[in-house]
């Protein structure tokens, strides 16, 4: 899943993260800014930015990047712009994903219609967690560190390869947690549809090639899980 | 010898936690509106007042038993007088008035004088025995002269005492007496045009025989009967000149009416944003358990939206009245004080220990979570304090103003866009469990000695197989998750379990630990 090159647009205090964040995910990353004032910013912070704006054609890009491994950030800090934006490169690259932040829900249903594959709504996600860290302190806790720090334990998807031997199977067939000390928490089973359904939704799936299993586990579990199905993560 | 006596009873009675413990109890009962008790020493107080009144009422053309006439007159008397004199003996602090009286005496090397000591509390009693309120209390303390009919009278102080035990009528007291001046003006106007009003028509009626107005009294009654425009029709001027007098107090009659009328509207207009906002206050005072917002934005309007689906109560404060309007506007309960001040805790009687779940710190600056976060540790030390944090160079400020947890939202919305990025399916399958639209849940279970004995056992009943995953248990002891923990594992009472399910399953599966663990 991870492309080999990231365009991050706009250089505020949001897209500064983001930009720190996957800075070491992606081999080449690219900010782009609006402003002198954003370029000096990501200087300030240790990146190289360059300038464009709203009515570009965006043929550069095309020219520069392999747009089949690409993927967009835009953390603009106006909706309105950051919605354009989206729509201008939804516009001339029909395939590339694109996540877009969202001030609030209103404008995260705007950015989907322009095209974004992922918005994030700033609001609604601070809110939640907000809510989350006083009602579920534990839960909390746990999903940060399997998610953001370095702990052992970690979340991950494994997408079945053809000459697995699960292949065939269903999932209830195999008991995950004590022959694989891993916890199957979801499956994106490719007949029924492109979307993920929940194994304690109790429904026994048949599992094909391509399907994708988003299991949690300590690291090297997950290794040997992986190698067990077939695949290298 | 009888100062000695008066200081040593004054000392004795201030260092006595008794007393004062049951001094406090009374005070409570009969002054203080947010004591739970005092609504039922209310409701009996009026029912008393109800009943004599009723008592009163009826002995007028009925025979009523003696045995009521008894409890009228004498024991609902003896009850008000019991309670005039707790109302007395509340109203101020005898011994304190003694001891500093006392201490006075002594810095200046003076000897005691229990006669100046005296004076101090008999003027200070006196305030209270004529203040409006006391005096209707003792002239309620009166009726059982009633067989003398004018004295019957006195029953109207017994009503008036209701004013004693309800709000409402407490606050439409003090709503008109806001407005005293105008009041009193129009007490003069009118006073003055039924006093020239009854002399005039007097002069002008008095002697034609035709006429019924004979006495100046008649004629005060004719001039209020018209001035206040109720016109009864049984005395009428006969002659031009007191038709005359009488068109010009019609007009004034108007003046008058319209006049009184705008004093009470415009009383009730300008006091009632203060009337709402004391019943509000008084709301919050009852509620049990909420959080607190400090500060209201469209992100405070968020985390409220979201704690009140999950059923929680929410209470905002914000110093900015237009933010307030607002909020009320969004349906939320706020109030208009500034949440990093001592003085607003005191003026809305939150009692964050007991109260407040935790507070959300969510104002427009750093700089003000953590003014607001140190009056709070001030009140409270130990209560969860939450903050967002705006600038990441302030993050450690924030932990020494002893805020507890800290939202960086810019750094959460970099580390969501790695995972987003890098694990799309995984991450929509995080967020779906977080934001419970899903139908599925995580949840964190808290275990008590019951439910960690049997919360295995349970686990394993063929209901949950392969539709309850347990993540695993919080080991709270230790501080540590164990992920996917064998069934041997030894579970103890404070440990926290965390499961994924469907709602029901959830709610069964506690149901069903709680179940075993009383069998």
């Amino acid at each position: 899943m991870i492309h080999n090159s990231a365009l991050v647009f706009g250089f505020n205090e949001y897209a500064k993260q983001i930009t720190l964040q996957i800075s070491s995910e992606y081999p080449s990353f690219t900010v782009f800014v609006m402003n002198e004032t954003e370029k000096a910013a990501a200087r300030l912070a240790g990146f190289e930015a360059e300038l464009f704006d709203l009515s570009e054609d965006w043929k550069s890009i095309e020219d520069r990047f392999d747009i089949n491994d690409l993927i967009i950030f835009c953390a603009l800090d106006n909706d309105a712009e950051n919605v354009f934006l989206t729509i201008s490169l939804r516009a001339t690259f029909e395939h590339i994903p694109i996540i877009a932040l969202a001030g609030d829900h209103e404008s995260a249903e705007k950015m989907k219609s322009a095209g974004a594959n992922k918005v994030m709504p700033i609001l609604q996600i601070t809110a939640g967690i907000i809510s989350e860290m006083l009602e579920k302190p534990t839960v909390t806790e746990v999903l940060h560190d399997i998610f953001y720090e370095d702990s052992a334990l970690k979340i991950a998807q494994i997408t079945i390869p053809e000459e697995s031997f699960v292949v065939g199977k269903h999932l209830h067939d195999i008991d995950w947690g004590s022959e694989y000390d891993v916890l199957v928490l979801a499956i994106v089973d490719h007949q029924l549809g492109a979307t993920f359904s929940f194994t304690s939704r109790g429904h026994n799936h048949h599992i094909d090639p391509d399907d994708i299993l988003v299991v949690i586990g300590y690291e090297d579990k997950i290794a040997t899980f992986s190698r067990a199905m077939g695949v290298m993560i | 010898m009888f100062s000695q006596w008066m200081v040593g009873i004054a000392f004795f009675l201030h260092a006595s936690s008794r007393y004062r413990h049951v001094k406090k109890f009374f005070h409570n009962l009969l002054e203080n509106p947010s004591y739970p008790y005092k609504k039922f020493f209310d409701y009996t107080m009026m029912v008393l007042i109800i009943i004599s009144v009723y008592i009163l009422i009826l002995h007028v053309k009925h025979d009523v038993s003696p045995k009521w006439i008894f409890f009228n007159n004498y024991v609902v008397s003896f009850i008000f007088f019991i309670e005039y004199l707790l109302r007395l003996w509340i109203f101020s602090d005898t011994s304190k008035i003694v001891i500093e009286q006392y201490e006075h005496d002594v810095f200046i090397q003076r000897r005691f004088n229990y006669f100046d000591a005296f004076r101090s509390i008999v003027k200070n009693k006196l305030s209270f025995v004529t203040s409006t309120s006391a005096i209707i209390d003792m002239l309620a303390i009166m009726p059982f002269f009633h067989e003398f009919r004018i004295l019957r009278v006195f029953i109207l102080f017994r009503v008036f005492k209701l004013f004693r035990y309800s709000r409402s009528l407490t606050q439409l007291v003090s709503i008109l007496s806001s407005k005293k001046f105008e009041i009193f003006t129009l007490g003069i106007f009118a006073t003055v045009i039924i006093m020239v009003s009854s002399v005039l028509i007097y002069v002008m009626e008095a002697h034609n025989p035709e006429s019924k107005i004979n006495t100046l009294f008649d004629a005060v009654y004719w001039s209020v009967v018209t001035i206040f425009t109720v016109g009864y029709g049984d005395f009428v001027p006969v002659t031009d000149e007191g038709r005359i007098v009488a068109m010009a107090i019609i007009v004034a009659g108007i003046a008058v009416i319209s006049f009184a009328t705008s004093i009470v509207v415009s009383a009730f207009t300008e006091k009632l944003d203060e009337i709402k906002e004391e019943k509000l206050i008084d709301d919050v005072g009852k509620i049990d358990q909420f959080y607190l917002i400090c500060g209201y934005s469209p992100l405070s309007a968020e985390v409220a939206r979201q704690f009140i689906r999950h059923g929680n109560k929410i209470v905002i404060l914000e110093r900015d009245k237009e933010k307030v309007q607002q909020a009320h506007k969004d349906g939320f309960t706020a109030l208009a004080y500034d949440s990093g001040s001592l003085h607003s805790y005191k003026a809305i009687k939150i009692d964050i220990p007991t109260q407040v779940k935790a507070v959300i710190l969510l104002r427009d600056s750093d700089v003000l979570n953590v003014y607001t976060a140190l009056t709070i540790r001030e009140i409270s030390p130990t209560v969860i304090l939450l903050s967002i944090l705006h600038q990441d160079e302030n993050r450690r400020k924030l932990s020494l103003a002893g805020i507890n947890e800290v939202v960086y939202t810019q750094e959460l919305i970099g580390l969501i866009s790695k995972e987003v990025s890098g694990r799309p399916v995984a991450f929509e399958v995080i967020h779906a469990l977080r934001s419970e639209n899903s139908g599925v849940f995580i949840e964190e279970i808290g275990l008590d000695r019951m439910m960690a004995e049997r919360f295995f056992e349970v686990a394993r009943l063929p209901l949950f197989y392969k539709r309850l995953i347990v993540l695993g248990i919080y080991k709270t002891s230790e501080s540590k998750f164990l992920f996917n923990p064998s069934t041997d594992l030894t579970i103890n009472e404070g440990d926290v379990g965390i499961v994924i399910a469907t709602r029901s399953l959830i709610d069964e599966f506690k149901t069903l630990m709680y179940q075993k663990g009383k069998k």
